[in-house]
Order: C-alpha cells, then structure tokens, then sequence
C-alpha cells in the first residue's frame, strides 16, 4: 500500500524533475507532521473557552461533560473543543478548496489544462507553498488541479475523525486542525494562481490602481449590479458582457466581501461597496436593481431582502441554490421575462448566461427602479423612529457587538443621528436589533439617515509578493532590523470603530513593520481617512517594504504573504522548500518575524487561515471576537521550555526567552493589540541590533498606549547591547530590580533536533 | 433577596448552553462575605473599568475601593494600567485577560503576589462575550478556584454572578454595598 503511494507521488509530483531534490514529506498524510504539530504544542498549549457544557452531536447524548464528566462515548470536554475546531476549520478549508476546484475546473474548460502558469518577470518561485507542502513546481492549470485534488483526498480523512468513535485525544484532533489549515492554504494559492492566469489579474505590479470604495460610491443614475460573495467567476463574466456590448460605462458593478476585490482586479472601473458587515444595510437600501450571489459569507435572506427591495435576483454558485429554479439549461430570453414580469428569482450555473440575464434585467429595472433608490431622509427616519422610548434595550441586549443601540434610535426619535451614525461604523449589520424591538423599528433602515455616504479610495489587490522584494528584505528580516511582517486578515466584526485597522496598520507602519492586508480587513482598512482626507492607501507606498502598506487581495490572496516567509528562507536563505515543510516553518518560526492579525473574525474561513498559519510557525492575535472559536495557543512565557538546539554547535541550548511568545492570543482592545502583534514578531535569531530596533518598537508603543515600561522585558533583553539607547538608563534601572540575567544570542536557533524527524539538523544549515 | 439559578444574562450572545449555572448573589453583603472568606483573591480589572462612567465616578474607582478594602492584587488587563498610573496606583499584574486566565488554570501558578493559587477570582470591566468566554475557561479547567464577575450584564458561566440590574443607580448601590460590607465577616 505505502509502495503503491509512494509511486503515485512520484508520477503526481514528477519527481523526476530537477529543480530540487524531493525533501522528506512530499504530500503529506495526516499523521507525516504530526511530530512537527506535538512539538508546538509542548510549548503552547491548546487553551479552551467552551461554548457548550455538553455534546450534541449523537443520540448518545445529549452528554453533559462539565468537572471530570465523559461523554456516551468516552470524549471529555477539551477533546470535544478540539473536535470542533477540527470540524469548523474542516468547513474553512472546505469553503477555500472547493473555490479553488470551481475557478480552476471553469478556466481549465475555457483555456485547456496545458494553460501555463506565468507569474510574470517578477515571480519565479510562483507557488511557496504547492512547492514545500507537495514537492510539486506547477506549471499549468492541471497541474493546480493536482493541489486541489490532494486537498480533496486529506479532507475525506479528516473529516473521518470527527465522527463518534473515532479521535479521542485533543492534541491529535489539533494535530488534524492543523493538517485542514495547511490544505487550506495549499487550495488559497492554487485558486489565486489560477485566477491570476486565467483572467489575466495583476500580478509582478506593486503600484495597482487606487479603487473607489464605499456605498457612496455608487452612481445610483445607473444600472447596478452588485455581486456578493467570494468567487469572481460570473462577476467577470459580467464584466465580459458589458464590454462585448458597449454597456461598461453604462452599468454599475459594485461587490461586496472578496469578489469585490477580485473583481477590481479584473475591471479597475468596478467599485467596491464594502465588507461582509454592509451586506444586509446596502440590500436594504434598494440602491442594486440586480444582485448576484457566487459563494461564502453571503448572507443567507438575500433572497428575501433583494424580494423586499423590489431588484433581482440570481445565485450562481452550487454551494448556494436557496430553494431557486435551476435555470441554467432555459433559454435567456425566457428567463430574463420571468424576472422581469413575474419577479422570479433564479438559480443560474452557466456564469455567461448568467451574466447576460443579469445586465440585460438590470438595464430594464433600473428605470421602474428610481424611487426605490431614494434613500431615507433625517425627517422620515425621526419618523420612524417616533416609538422608541430607549427604555427597553431589547435591541442592546440582541446586538453580538453589544452596542448601545437604543441610545442611538431613541436620540434619531428628537432628529439627532450622531449616536447612530457612530454606532453604524461599529456595526456587524446582523439586523438582531431590528427583530427584538417591540415596536418594530426596521433599525437598518433608518441608519440610512444616520451613515456617512463618504468614498474612499483602497489599492486593489496585487497578488503575489515579488521575489526581487524578498531578496531586498530577507536579510533585514531574519537579522531583525525591520522589525517584523504583519499581515491582517480576516472579516470586520469587529469590537472597537471600523477605523481600528487603519490605526494598528499605520502605527506599525510609521515603526518600519512591513504591512500587508488582504479581505474584509484590506476594506476595514480603507474605511478611515486623515485630516487630508486620504487612506493609508494613498499615504503610504505599496511595496513588500519597512514601512511600506500592502494589499494582497482577497481572502485567496492571504496565500502570497505566508509564501513570502517561505520564500525568504528558500529565496534569501537558500533552504530547498521542495516537499520540506518542516524545514521552512522551522525557519519561519525562529527567522521570519511575521504575525498575522485577525481583528475581526467570522467566518470558518479566518480560522482555517489562522491554523493553517501557526502549523507554518506564525504567530496569530486574534481581536475578542475570536475567543469565541474556542481555542488559542499559549505558552507558559518565562516558565516555558525555550529549549533549542544552536545550529553551529548542535548543542542544546535553554534560551530562557520566550519568543515567540504566543502561538494564537485574543487581545481586547486595538491598544494592547499592537504592543502583542510587536512582541510576536520578536524572534530568537534577532541580531542585538535587531533585537534593539523590535525592543524600542516595544517600549515606545508600549509607554504610548498602556504606560511605563513593559514588565517583561527582563524576558526579552539578552545583552546590555540590545538595550535601545534612548531607554538606556530606565531599562537598566528596572533589569536590576527585576534580577535580569543576561541570555544567550544564537546565529542559527532551531527545534529540528528537539523532537523526533526525518529532517537533519544538517538541514537547517545551507 | 435570595440567590437563585440564573436565567438570562443581559447579552444574549452569553445565555448558558449547559448545565452548570452561576449563583446569583443579588445581596451585596453577600457577596462581601464572599470575598471576605477567600484566602488569595485575585482582581481582573478590564478596560470598561476606565471608560464606564457610575453616577458621576468611574468604575474604576469602586473597583479600586473593593480591592484596597482587602487589600486584593489587582491585574490589569489591556491598557487599564495607564489610567491607574494616573492614579497613582500601579497594579500588581498586566497579563492580558487571556493570558491572566490562563495562567490562573494551573494550580501550582505562584500567583501575582508570588503567594500560591488564587481561590477567588473577581471580574469587573471586562468586555462581556470576552469575560463570558474566559469565565467558562475557569468553570471546566480550574476547578481549585471560583470566579465572581462583579458585572451589572450578569454571566452565567462565573460560579458567582451579579443578576441583571438595567438602572445605573443599582448598580451604584450594590458597588456601594459591596464596598461596605468588605470585612463584616470576618470581625
């Protein structure tokens, strides 16, 4: 049987070619890194805040497994957590591959499986991960069909274990989790590879275009369309439409969530409406004549909202039928008079009959539409505000941001918006509020009167980072003197102001960080402007860079910034990557000063991504919403084992220095959050300049927002060298009373050797 | 009043899925008491502490008020040290709430104060579906202390809980009554 899988490998992988030796794990099984997973979790411990006491997912139970109590089947309460991470991030991987198998499955029917995958003169390593996770260098679609279709035979296994009887241990059921983030991420750059080829995306440009983002930015003169969801495949057909038939200066295309960044990259005239969080409001508004729905993160009543809001409706995508006729096999013409005249909503799987239904539809309705456009004035929303008293606060007590909603509404009842357009930039747009109040208020609507209308302008998604980018900041990287890489990522449920991300984005850009984003959180980002009135976008330059803002694009695109750190230990480093993913997350997590930050998570999605992230040796901080999947990844910090093996001597060598610190951390607020997404970017291969550089990061952001110094810097300082100069004599002053010890600096840290692998500690070393 | 089995929390993103319910201590005495018998109380102060105004003070100052009465270790969470700097008062801890949380679920943790386990952890301040998550960490795997969440929103997954009290001045009231019933059990 491992004879017979082995030779498939060979042939899937075509070891034969030469670029690089096959490294020890090519296609990885469930349990071939299941040591590499068991070694990160000796030093962050999985950490559960249970949502349930009980387990319900047999007709054993229900089973009640608070204080030492096991289920029907033997489970106890934190294996259960972790099988429930398993099964969400199983959904998030889920979501991401069968994107991937769609978009690569259409292109490949349009342009053939020989396509060839050109990344352009910038990008040579065009797929870090495919390569280190499968050992496979793709250079076609069908071979991006491959990536999928191993994600796929992991998945039936995976899913396996979830069942009753089957794992039992919460470190194996991380172990799995894990195994479904990497898939996870091998399925987000197999589909923005392809996506990128087969529509011809940006890709080896950093200075894309500036879009304009914003409901306001819809000209409501015009037909509009708007397509929701996550897969570009019939917005661009709809954009092909257009273009074919003169109508692209005609019609409106606006997206909301990623197909809007995809589409921006594929029409630079199409504008992005928002994120997930301004679905159900902009629906409500009236402002599409047609929406189109593609797949994940649509809101699930968009049927009877566009059905409310008098526009059409057609849902394109398998995953997303809601109950619809299947059209796609019904001639155009009759479709198109069914919409019109009997107001008939449509399931259409063909994206270029699709896309002529749409745009002919929404050049018919757009003129009988016009006073469904009008939007809700300050006197008409004190109207319908008049019977709130602001004494009930059923909606307060319904909104899962917990905001003060009733102020808002009762303050909108005298013709004052202020509280409610404060609350509207705070808003998941979930419409609990509208449900519980007794008096049956449409909240949403109303915030009509109260939202700011404003545009604004976000860089559209670039892709791929450039392998010139990396060869310039690998060595600063991995010496530590720029301080470190941040990508956020992730939806915009967030806890604070939208304006949050645009904040932690700027400060760590203003310390020379590198800044990346990409998703809903690129968007957030966006959504905030200085005293000028421009975005981070227009301030700061595109460039993979110190100090430098970078969108990558959608949530596919989250891939090119986890492949930029393999890149830099491949690239810079010189390390093979081919089937080594042990070699590169170990790189990654001592070398590679890289954090990623999901502030406002939602989807299953996020957490697949944020798994998958840790697995690669990169740390995670998560806003407080994130608590509520459950699990973190903590280390005992200075009480910890920070045992490693210097690479020079092959000894081992207790560090005494917890870095990184956390593996996945929830943070509060966005002030404590960018002191923790500093100190997760500290790593043990830091030079003393480097280290000095990340320690001033810290000290300064640390006095600016939380006051004094840090009270564990006795954990990170290990020579007086590292000591920034400007904190000199106050750091000294509190290493002395805190009984500092100085600690050893090593020039080649790794954990390779400190457990049980196939990979030579020789590796490690080029 | 008499304590009872919680119902319904204010948020309803925190109702109790489970079995295993917070006491409700709708008495402040009681709940003085409560702090009064605890060996090594811990005080997790979050950052609605500092931004919640109660009659014409901040939270922050009954919050204080309770943990001089008992002389409590106070770790603050997020960035509410720098307003307690402000204050003249500097805390004993700023482990975060998550980090906080999970040290306090290892019985041979030294404490803030180097002084052994905590016994009785009291929340205030911290953001309710946050605090609601963490209080569940400490209700299934820490069960060598108990947690009381002096919190107007009520959580369901603390051992003990405040019931729901909508109108700020009960609230100021039971902060108030809390703070003067510190130490009656004991003398």
């Amino acid at each position: 049987m491992q004879k017979m899988r082995d030779a498939e490998i060979k042939a899937i992988i075509r070891a034969e070619d030469a670029w690089e030796p096959v490294g020890p794990t090519p296609m990885p099984t469930l349990t071939e890194l299941r040591n590499w997973d068991f070694r990160l979790l000796n030093t962050y411990e999985p950490f559960y805040a249970p949502f349930c006491d009980l387990c319900c997912l047999c007709t054993y139970g229900k089973c009640d497994l608070t204080g030492n109590k096991k289920g029907a089947c033997g489970i106890d309460i934190a294996s259960q957590q972790a099988r429930w991470i398993l099964i969400c991030s199983l959904m998030g991987t889920a979501a991401h591959g069968a994107h991937g198998r769609h978009m690569i499955d259409h292109l490949i029917e349009k342009l053939g499986e020989d396509k060839k995958i050109d990344l352009g003169s910038q990008v040579n390593v065009e797929a870090p991960i495919i390569r280190t996770v499968m050992g496979l260098k793709p250079k076609t679609l069908g071979d991006l069909r491959k990536a999928i279709e191993y994600v796929e035979r992991e998945m039936i296994h995976l899913v396996s274990a979830t069942h009753m009887g089957q794992e039992g241990d919460y470190r194996d059921f991380e172990s799995k989790a894990f195994h479904a983030g990497m898939l996870d991420h091998v399925a987000l750059e197999a589909a923005d590879i392809a996506q990128i080829v087969g529509y011809g995306l940006p890709t080896s440009v950093a200075d894309t275009p500036l879009v304009d983002l914003g409901w306001g930015a819809i000209d409501r003169t015009k037909p509009t369309i708007v397509v929701v969801g996550h897969n570009a495949v019939t917005a661009n057909a709809i954009i092909d439409y257009l273009r074919s038939n003169d109508l692209y200066d005609q019609v409106e295309v606006g997206g909301l969530c990623c197909t809007a960044h995809d589409v921006t990259r594929y029409a630079g005239g199409a504008k992005v409406i928002g994120p997930l969080s301004r679905q159900r409001f902009f629906l409500k508004a009236g402002l599409a004549d047609v929406v189109v729905t593609d797949e994940q993160c649509v809101v699930t009543d968009i049927p009877q909202l566009a059905k409310a809001a008098g526009a059409a409706m057609i849902a394109c995508s398998d995953k997303i039928c809601y109950g619809l006729e299947n059209a796609s096999a019904r001639e155009t013409g009759e479709i198109l008079r069914a919409v019109l005249e009997e107001q008939k909503q449509f399931l259409i799987l063909d994206p270029e009959k699709a896309a002529e239904v749409i745009v002919r539809a929404a050049l018919e309705l757009a003129p009988k539409r016009r006073a469904q456009k009008q939007l809700v004035t300050k006197e008409e929303g004190a109207m319908l505000a008049a019977k709130c008293r602001g004494t009930c606060e059923e909606c307060n007590r319904v909104c899962p941001n917990l905001l003060p909603v009733s102020l808002g509404v009762s303050q909108a009842r005298h013709g004052n918006f202020a509280k409610l357009g404060e609350l509207f930039m705070r808003c998941h747009g979930c419409a609990k509020c509208e449900e519980a109040c007794v008096n049956h208020i449409p909240i949403l609507r109303l915030m009509q009167a109260a939202a700011t209308w404003e545009t604004y302008k976000m860089r559209s998604g670039r892709g791929p980072i450039h392998d010139v980018e990396i060869r310039k900041v690998g060595s600063p990287i991995v010496l530590g003197t720029i301080p470190g890489v941040v990508l956020f990522a992730g939806c915009s449920n967030f806890p604070g102001d939208i304006d949050d991300l645009a904040w932690l984005a700027e400060e760590l850009a203003r310390r020379k960080f590198i800044v990346t984003l990409s998703g809903c959180a690129a968007m957030a980002a966006a959504m905030s402007k200085d005293a000028e009135g421009k975005t981070i976008y227009e301030k700061y330059i595109p460039e993979f860079d110190a100090g430098c803002i970078v969108n990558v694009g959608s949530c596919v695109s989250n891939a090119h910034v986890v492949g930029a750190a393999i890149k830099i230990a491949n690239i810079f480093a010189g390390l093979p990557n081919r089937a080594n993913f042990e070699l590169m997350s170990d790189y990654i997590l001592n070398r590679v000063g890289a954090c990623g930050v999901v502030w406002g998570p939602y989807s299953q999605k996020a957490l697949a991504i944020g798994t998958g992230a840790v697995r690669w040796g990169i740390p995670i901080v998560l806003g407080p919403h994130g608590s509520k999947y459950r699990r973190l990844f903590m280390s005992k910090k200075e009480a910890g084992d920070w045992t490693v093996v210097d690479g020079r001597t092959r000894q081992l060598v207790d560090t005494a220095e917890p870095t990184p610190e956390h593996m996945m951390l929830v943070t509060e607020t966005k002030e404590r959050a960018l002191v923790t997404i500093i100190k997760q970017c500290f790593r043990r291969n830091d030079t003393p300049p480097g280290r000095a550089i990340k320690l001033n990061s810290y000290i300064s952001a640390y006095k600016q927002v939380i006051g004094g110094l840090p009270d564990d810097l006795q954990n990170f300082i290990r020579t007086e060298k590292e000591i920034p100069i400007v904190y000199k004599r106050e750091v000294l002053a509190y290493l002395k009373e805190a009984g500092w010890q100085p600690k050893p600096v090593l020039s080649l840290p790794t954990i390779i050797g400190t457990y049980e692998t196939k990979v030579p500690i020789e590796a490690t070393i080029k | 009043m008499e304590s009872e089995t919680m119902v319904m929390p204010y948020y309803k993103v925190n109702v109790l899925t489970g079995t295993k319910a917070a006491k409700v201590i709708a008495d402040p005495a009681e709940g003085a008491a409560i702090i009064d018998r605890a060996k090594n109380p811990l005080y997790i102060f979050g950052p609605e502490v500092i931004a919640t105004p109660v009659g014409d003070k901040l939270l922050i100052d009954y919050a204080l008020k309770i943990a001089k009465a008992r002389d409590i270790p106070i770790c603050a969470t997020a960035h509410v040290k720098k307003k307690m700097l402000e204050q003249g008062v500097v805390p004993d801890s700023t482990y975060d709430i998550i980090e906080i949380i999970h040290f306090l679920k290892d019985k041979e943790w030294s404490g803030v104060r180097g002084k052994g386990y905590h016994d009785l952890v009291l929340f205030t301040g911290v953001r309710c579906d946050l605090a609601e998550r963490g209080l569940a960490t400490l209700k299934h795997f820490a069960p060598h202390l108990k947690t009381y969440a002096i919190c107007r929103r009520s959580h369901p997954n603390a051992d003990f809980a405040l019931p729901v009290i909508v109108k700020e001045e009960k609230w100021r009231d039971y902060l108030a009554g809390l703070i003067g019933a510190l130490g009656a059990f004991k003398s």
